[in-house]
């Protein structure tokens, strides 16, 4: 039977399949097309999945506005069986609409996007990678021609140029010095035969490099649509350097306002704005969340508009050259999507961080300047690299 | 299988003890993809289409979380088959062929079903051929592009609907048939074809090359429409017959468990069986009260002649609607109404067209396509009607119009 089912399986055309990846297709056009609409949702993350407001994914059939009364049955008809959910949306309570669970069959049923949080934060990457002409990478090693068994030989790889050893940091900084000094412009133009660098050290020394990763995030001031989009574009390209360097990213999430508590991914992605500012909680918080965390490389990325109470000047002064002592990476993104001259507690470190070298400040105004902050982020690695014993060799 | 042939036989004879007959069924062992697969596209070796991939990833994605899945998938062809999940127990498995000799009686006895097409297995597959033929010669984005404005009108059909006069103002029906009659002038120009050969003709390769360039497009629409309104008739009657359907395997399913199992085990599936989606509990419930009510000969009567309208109609009371939790509710005013004869409206209203707004087709000259919403008291969704309305100008020529929400849309041009 086993053996029989195997054969079958081997021959079945997998329409199914096909059919998915026709849909997904459409759907990576359609966050595409809709990113920044869906970024700025409130409540990113729903169960686990992002859920977008915007049907399209769906037939453009007629549907009834929202206002018009609905067939519906109370939890005390039935226990809402599986996947019966789609009816509707939640109109409050426990009742459930029945108007396309009564059709039985997919055709005019609402089909709204949604999808797995993880899916959007890779299709929203491949989205802002390409927006910022960031460098990609492409897939990891095991592809093509560079999987022999010569793989031993360093020199080969650099030779072939092995996309996964491609010392990013390196290479960014020269391309950007290049086209500064070619064409005048601050631009990642990465030209891969002019730029790249390569890294040939031995990768086991890379093998126990973890990393812990504080995301803290101010909730006090208005969090707009825009406020939210900058942050959350930020960490997404965040986590795309991220994972292609640590095999382990330990992530914990902070949010503050006049105190700070520690939230799960998903709280911290669907976050209500509340209360006074007090910056040096937010520092607080995260130090705490450090204790009995070694053998990692530490980062601490915060998010705020600046605007820290008057009270709590001082004190988030203090905490701040605290927090500099403790992590590796204190990344400060002043969040300023109005694009106004930087003042408050954000003008202080934007000075301090000029003189410290495990601190970077971030004007985040637009998509632009997240680039500009990743430059910043990526020069440290370039020159902590410079501390190890890693060689980068140039082409 | 083998483990399950002697249950399988058991529950047949059961099943034909209680009077209910069926066509030869063949259960298939399978997995949770396969059964994701055909349940999303309807039938296996249909034309493949992203709107099927959508709920194909949904299903997977329920399946694999779910250990326990019953989704019970029969198809409505002679002899019939079912697929059974391998990754099931047998316990659950049994409940499954159990529901599913319910299906097939139903398939096999009921009134509407008997004019349903038990051969659209082979159809859709044809069509599927004809559909990667057209994309080959036409390209693949125009195909898709006819498709996804097909499917949009598709959801207008009625099986059911024998009147000319009736079908005429469902839009499918129209757009069909206007298509056919420029066709058809065109096939008498190029071919000289009387009207009695004109009625028996196929569109066949041969004949399609026969025709002048500048009649493709018009072949092409005019043979794609005609194969989407099939699939679409078949699925039809399906969701017509949802309630009673769900409801009669369901109360099969229990008539036959309650003999074969222990009364623990018969225990735990009752419990299972109330809890499932609203389809089948109220069916369930509609032919338990039929039983109760007025004896088994007139459940089969009912299963036999009624479809989901008329089985609301005739059956479900004040008391039922009670016990199910049903009610409409008011999102404007966040009110519920358990009263009788809302609840039956809302629910007859939503089998007539299927919870989609009741859209007509109205009496015009030839080069306008005018459309009226006919329940003017509730609002169409606004955001909805220009893409629809698109969709139907791909199909008919920019000259498209929608009277719903109290104006026309697009708005007519200042006089
Ligand atoms: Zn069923």
């Amino acid at each position: 039977m086993a053996a029989a089912r195997r054969a079958y399986d081997g021959m079945r055309i997998r329409r199914g399949r096909i059919a998915q990846s026709k849909h997904d297709h459409l759907l990576r056009e359609y966050i595409k097309n809709n990113l920044n609409d869906l970024i700025q949702q409130k409540e990113l993350i729903v169960d686990g999945r992002v859920k977008t407001q915007i049907a399209t994914l769906d037939l453009p059939t007629l549907k009834y506005g929202e206002e018009v009364p609905v067939l519906a049955q109370g939890q005390g008809g039935q226990g809402g069986g599986k996947g019966a959910g789609k009816g509707g949306q939640d109109a409050g309570g426990e009742m459930q609409m029945l108007g396309g669970i009564l059709g039985g069959d997919h055709h005019g049923r609402e089909l709204r996007v949604e999808l797995d949080f993880d899916e959007f934060v890779r299709l929203a990457q491949e989205v802002l990678i390409g927006q910022m002409e960031l460098p990609a990478f492409h897939e990891p090693v095991g592809q093509g021609e560079v999987e022999s068994e010569d793989i031993a030989e360093l020199d080969d790889l650099d030779r072939i140029g092995l996309r996964a050893d491609l010392n990013l940091e390196e290479t960014m900084l020269h391309s950007l010095r290049r086209n500064a000094r070619e064409r005048g412009v601050l631009d990642f133009d990465v030209d891969i035969q002019q730029d790249a660098w390569y890294f040939v050290e031995d990768p086991s020394s890379f093998e126990n490099h973890r990393s812990v990763e504080i995301y803290v995030l101010d909730i006090s001031g208005s969090m707009r649509g825009e406020y939210l989009s900058l942050v959350r574009k930020t960490i997404f390209v965040l986590w795309y350097y991220l994972e292609q360097r640590y095999p382990t990213n330990l992530r914990k999430y902070v949010v503050f306002q006049d105190v700070a508590e520690e939230k799960s991914r998903d709280e911290f992605f669907s976050v209500e704005s509340s209360g006074g500012t007090h910056i040096s909680a937010g520092f607080e918080k995260a130090m705490e969340l450090l204790e009995g965390v070694t053998e990692y490389d530490k980062f601490l990325f915060l998010f705020t508009d600046g605007e820290t109470s008057s009270s709590d000047f001082d004190l988030a002064k203090r905490r701040y050259e605290e927090a500099l002592e403790r992590f590796d990476l204190v990344c400060y993104g002043h969040v300023n999507p109005g694009g106004r001259s930087v003042g408050g507690f954000s003008e202080h470190v934007q000075e301090a961080a000029r003189r410290h070298p495990s601190a970077t400040f971030a004007n985040l105004t637009d998509l632009e300047s997240v680039k500009g902050a990743m430059a910043e982020f990526l020069n440290f690695f370039k020159e902590r690299a410079g501390r190890r014993p890693c060689r980068s060799i140039r082409r | 299988m083998q483990e399950y042939q002697k249950v399988i036989a058991r529950l047949e004879r059961l099943a034909r003890d209680r009077g209910l007959s069926f066509d030869p069924v063949f259960f298939r062992l399978t997995d949770s993809d396969e059964i994701a697969e055909v349940a999303s596209m309807g039938l296996p070796n249909r034309f493949v289409h992203w709107l099927w991939g959508g709920a194909y990833k949904e299903l997977s994605i329920q399946q694999a979380k779910e250990v326990f899945s019953i989704l019970e998938l029969v198809l409505n062809t002679s002899p019939s088959y079912a697929f059974l999940r391998h990754t099931n127990t047998y316990l659950q498995n049994v409940l499954v062929i159990a529901h599913v000799y319910g299906h097939v009686d139903f398939f096999r006895n009921n009134h509407w079903y008997r004019k349903s097409n038990k051969n659209m297995l082979n159809e859709a597959e044809l069509h599927a051929r004809i559909i990667r033929a057209y994309e080959a010669k036409y390209g693949r984005e125009k195909v898709e592009e006819l498709l996804n404005q097909m499917l949009t009108v598709a959801t207008s059909v009625n099986a059911f609907e024998r009147n000319p006069a009736e079908r005429h103002k469902r839009l499918i029906y129209y757009l069909e048939e206007k298509f056919w009659e420029s066709l058809r002038r065109r096939l008498q120009e190029a071919l000289g074809l009387t009207d009695a050969e004109l009625d028996q003709l196929a569109l066949t390769e041969d004949v399609m090359d026969r025709l002048p360039a500048d009649a493709a497009e018009l072949v092409l629409k005019t043979h794609l429409l005609r194969m989407i309104r099939e699939e679409a008739e078949y699925f039809d009657i399906i969701q017509r017959t949802h309630i009673i359907n769900e409801g009669w395997a369901t109360f099969v399913e229990a008539e036959l468990l309650r003999e074969i199992l222990s009364t623990r085990e018969w225990a735990t599936i009752s419990v299972q069986l109330s809890n499932r989606p609203a389809p089948y509990t109220i069916g369930y419930t509609l032919f338990k009260h039929i039983r109760d009510a007025r004896g088994f000969d007139e459940v089969l009567r009912v299963r036999r002649d009624y479809d989901d309208i008329r089985l609301v109609d005739a059956v479900l009371t004040e008391e039922m609607v009670q016990r199910l939790d049903l009610f409409v509710y008011d999102p404007k005013e966040k009110s519920k109404s358990y009263d009788l004869h809302q609840v039956k409206d809302m629910l007859i209203a939503q089998k007539l067209y299927k919870g989609e707004p009741h859209i007509e087709v109205e009496p015009g000259d030839g080069g306008e396509l005018v459309l009226r919403h006919h329940e003017e008291d509730k609002k169409l969704d606004p955001k909805r009607i220009e893409r629809f309305l698109r969709a139907v100008r791909g199909l008919w020529g920019p000259n498209v119009r929608l009277w719903a929400n109290g104006k026309c849309y697009p708005q007519p041009p200042a006089a």
